[in-house]
């Protein structure tokens, strides 16, 4: 159930429930913390910018003006 | 009926159709940098990720009538980009294999926890113990099946419907690529951290 709510795709009572686990068990409460920063730091980390010549190549394949 | 009718009606549209393409492009090339950076990690090389995403925009500069006003371009987007990976012959690799990952859900947390010195360290310390390069290795290492979807999820932020969508496999294939490669993710990840 951790990863759909981290995914948050739980549905209103599932979410609930969720919480109220994790008000309660503070290992849990750490560990969906982590998976939280985890997802965010995995995302980041991924992320490699456009290079402006491809840029310039991806507008060079216009059809139209603009 | 004179003729200047029917050819003054077939300009306008024309010019309307001119208009609705101009505006196609502008939109799809609006979204080029966030369509970029999930090509970028479907595939190994800058070089594959750069030809792909020039590919698709030929492509979809050409197709762009069968784009629907009003829905998900990114998505749209990254469907003829996908598919066109896969028609590379990307698509050789089997199966990955199945064999079950013993690691619980929580190896890597324990993991990267173990290498701390404190008693109870908070979720930023233990993430610290992460680098950048370990990430974009831990990813490139996830079978591909596995990887695109973890990569449209978790990285372009595509909903599971709209990752069905692209890859066109049903959502729950979605979901249970997503559940596996997140922990083939963490355990390459938890191999990198410990011996880094």
């Amino acid at each position: 159930m951790m990863q759909p709510y981290v995914d948050g795709v739980l549905s209103d009572e599932q979410v609930k429930e969720a919480k109220e686990h994790l008000a309660a068990c503070p290992p849990c409460e750490k560990r969906f913390r982590f998976e939280v920063s985890l997802r965010h730091f995995v995302r980041v980390a991924a992320t490699e910018e456009m290079s402006e010549e491809l840029k310039a190549k991806l507008v060079g394949l216009r059809t139209t003006e603009g | 009926m004179s003729e200047s009718e029917p050819t003054a009606t077939e300009a306008r549209r024309l010019a309307e159709e001119s208009r609705n393409r101009v505006r196609f492009e502008e939109e799809a090339l609006e979204l080029s940098d966030q369509v970029y950076r999930v090509a970028r990690r479907l595939v190994g090389s800058r070089e594959e990720a750069e030809d792909l995403m020039q590919d698709a925009y030929a492509r979809a500069f050409r197709s762009w009538q069968q784009y629907q006003p009003g829905t998900n371009l990114r998505a749209w987007l990254l469907r003829i980009l996908t598919n066109l990976n896969i028609d590379r012959g990307r698509r050789v690799q089997r199966s990955p294999d199945l064999q079950p990952l013993e690691e619980g859900d929580y190896f890597l947390y324990n993991k990267l926890e173990s290498t701390l010195p404190d008693e109870n360290p908070d979720e930023e310390r233990v993430i610290e113990k992460l680098s950048q390069n370990s990430v974009v290795e831990a990813l490139a290492e996830v079978p591909h099946d596995f990887r695109d979807v973890v990569v449209l999820v978790d990285i372009g932020e595509f909903s599971y419907a709209d990752a069905a969508q692209i890859l066109d496999i049903p959502v729950g294939t979605v979901m249970s690529r997503l559940h596996r490669g997140r922990r083939v993710l963490k355990k390459n990840l938890a191999e990198k951290a410990v011996t880094a």
